[in-house]
């Protein structure tokens, strides 16, 4: 075939779209929508995970974490990690990383004269962790805390209530030191937060981790935990072998955030899997529309292909036709679909979805986390690319049927129909 | 106007649909010949194998048995695409119901022929306006088939079928979705075109209009030729 039956070829094709209007919005209208779903529930669901892999990161110890290697296993208070003044300073000139924040955790038991709970301590640095975290933004009474509060903490609403406590109220800490030996720490309540995780609101803690690190008996160059915020969080475990090799001391292991939360992990894959099967099942219905139009498109010209073939176009020739009819359909159907799929979760955006199934946001919650009921799309080109990119081929698979039917085309009785 | 130049050579043409019991014998042993410059028409009865002869000598169809030699080629010795291309290059066809592309305009319906054949542009674009001049369909160019009368949009097919100068034009039928005075019209065109380009053409109809232009009528009954006769008009 030459160059300039080719081009005969792709005009014609173009042709045949564009002075018909109905058939091709009808054949258009199903790839738009068959790609734009697809992208509107996995912006929906990818925004999801990532804002509560993100918060969940940002609250505890980060998207990687170096503690201790003994430390998963039990977590106890003499387990922690030493060096992290150069190791802290090596992640800030690091350009993957956002941010770093130390962590001494201190397990406990807090008394007050309405009895003992038992909680975790968590010490913090307020001036970053007010920069990195949502817990600051979360205080429901009193205020978050700065870096000058010694014996002063934040407390979880439901803690509170347990230990019946209120806004400048006191209460004893109970922990052991990293020796082992039992120890005791006034603190006196200045904020309470409320996250809606029934775990986090009933038994985190948290102090300056200057007066944490005195409780527990730790230098300034030795904490329990340093969380690492990345930049991009689908690429940490590249980031993690690297810090492992460069940066991890003897007894010290960087993990990913799959490691250190692994019920948030195993959720998120059980959801993920979930919704990928649902995934699976709507484009198998929405590839079964799109191959019904495309069909229906083609059987309905065999009439105009029959008289193209008896004035001598070949079959291979209608046949390239119809695969750039397919090409064009794809290449403007798809990235109609992903804009209609990326606007129409855009328009979404910020709306609580406890509007639209009900219930309390408290009741809401992923691995013990509190869940953020707001959509926030994530738009991952790269993601809706692959989406795209999966629909095209899809159309030019679903034309190969259409394309065959044409050698099976009975010049003679099509014309006679006629 | 004919020569002794042998186009179409038939021998012995049969062509069944179907098979065993219930097989339908449209064509019982055809024998004919059509020679450069003719201007023939088949008539007979609904039934009588008008069209699936005229299909077989187009190389729409093939035979049951029997031979269709075109322009010394053997319809039997040759594939699919080789077919097409007898098509493409040396046969026009002119249909019943127009059959242009609905998606091309006129000029683009009688050029595309042209463009298959792989005629330089410029040499497409003198020879179709020429045409449409002649036929009269000057201004109606840029006009998609569905913009055309009935009478319009049979002349764009002629001029199609005729436009790359093929050594025969097969019409089918050509009068019945038009007037009387639509198709006498179209058939002077065309034989004005037989007169001045030595165009061969084979019509098969019921009109007797047709038959007032043909110099040459084959009568077939039954599928057989019952009758080949030269008309007075042109002898």
């Amino acid at each position: 075939m030459s160059a300039k039956l080719l081009l005969l070829i792709i005009k014609i094709s173009w042709l045949s779209l564009w002075r018909n209007k109905r058939r091709t919005f009808i054949s258009l209208f199903s790839i738009i929508i068959g790609t734009g779903i697809p992208i509107f529930f996995v912006c929906i669901a990818w925004g999801f995970y990532a804002g509560l892999i993100d918060d969940v990161a940002r609250l505890m110890s980060g998207h990687i974490t170096y503690e201790h290697k003994d430390y998963r296993n039990s977590p106890s208070n003499d387990l922690w990690v030493g060096d992290t003044i150069k190791i802290n300073n090596t992640l800030t000139n690091n350009d993957n990383i956002l941010f770093t924040k130390q962590i001494v955790n201190l397990q406990g038991v807090a008394h007050t004269a309405k009895g003992s709970v038992g909680i975790s301590l968590m010490g913090i640095e307020p001036k970053k962790e007010i920069a990195i975290s949502f817990l600051p933004e979360n205080i429901i009474e009193g205020k978050y805390l700065s870096k000058v509060d010694e014996r002063l903490v934040v407390v979880g609403e439901k803690l509170a209530k347990n230990l019946n406590i209120a806004i400048g109220k006191k209460f004893v800490f109970t922990t052991n030191d990293i020796n082992g030996e039992l120890t005791e720490e006034l603190f006196r309540v200045k904020g309470i937060f409320k996250t809606g995780s029934k775990e986090i609101d009933g038994h985190l803690i948290q102090s300056n981790i200057a007066i944490a690190r005195k409780v527990a008996g730790l230098s300034n160059d030795e904490i329990s935990q340093l969380g690492i915020i990345v930049k991009n969080p689908d690429e940490h475990e590249v980031l993690i072998d690297e810090l492992q090799k460069s940066l991890a001391k003897n007894n010290g292991i960087f993990l990913s955030w799959q490691k250190i939360m692994p019920d948030v992990a195993t959720t998120i894959r059980m959801d993920r899997t979930a919704i990928t099967f649902f995934m699976i099942m709507l484009v198998v219905i929405v590839l079964f529309t799109m191959f019904s139009t495309i069909l229906m498109s083609t059987l309905e010209r065999k009439r105009e292909f029959a008289s193209l073939l008896a004035i001598g176009t070949q079959q291979i020739e209608l046949k390239v036709q119809i695969f750039f009819e397919t090409i064009f359909f794809g290449l403007i159907g798809c990235p109609l679909g992903a804009l209609v799929g990326v606007g129409v979760a855009k328009w979404t955006e910020g709306y609580d979805m406890l509007n639209v199934v009900g219930g309390k946001s408290e009741d809401m919650s992923v691995g013990g986390f509190g869940m953020d009921t707001v959509i926030t799309p994530l738009f991952s080109a790269p993601l809706i690319m692959q989406i795209c990119f999966f629909f095209f081929l899809a159309v030019q698979l679903l034309s190969f049927f259409p394309i065959h039917l044409i050698s099976k085309i009975s010049i003679t009785d099509e014309l006679r129909s006629a | 106007m004919n020569s002794n130049q042998e186009i179409v050579s038939l021998k012995n043409v049969v062509k069944n649909y179907g098979s065993g019991q219930v097989a339908i014998k449209a064509l019982q042993g055809i024998d004919l010949k059509i020679y450069k410059g003719d201007f023939s028409v088949m008539m007979g009865p609904s039934g009588c194998g008008k069209s699936t002869l005229l299909n077989i000598i187009g190389g729409l169809d093939r035979v049951t048995s029997g031979s269709v030699i075109f322009n010394g080629k053997d319809f039997n010795l040759l594939t699919n695409k080789e077919l097409s291309l007898i098509r493409r290059n040396e046969i026009g066809f002119v249909f019943q119901n127009y059959n242009l592309l609905s998606v091309l305009t006129a000029y683009e319906n009688a050029e595309y022929v042209l463009m298959l054949q792989n005629i330089p542009i410029s040499q497409r674009k003198e020879k179709v306006m020429n045409l449409f001049k002649e036929m009269g369909l000057e201004g109606l160019e840029n006009r998609l088939p569905r913009e055309l009368s009935g009478g319009q949009q049979q002349r764009v097919a002629i001029a199609r079928a005729v436009v790359s100068n093929p050594l025969l034009v097969l019409a089918d039928e050509i009068t019945a979705n038009v007037d009387s005075k639509t198709a006498q019209s179209l058939l002077t065109l065309m034989e004005k075109l037989n007169k001045t380009n030595n165009t061969t053409f084979l019509f098969s109809t019921h009109d007797p209009i047709v038959k007032n232009f043909a110099r040459k009528v084959i009568l077939l009954k039954d599928g057989l030729i019952d009758k080949e006769e030269q008309a007075s008009k042109n002898i």
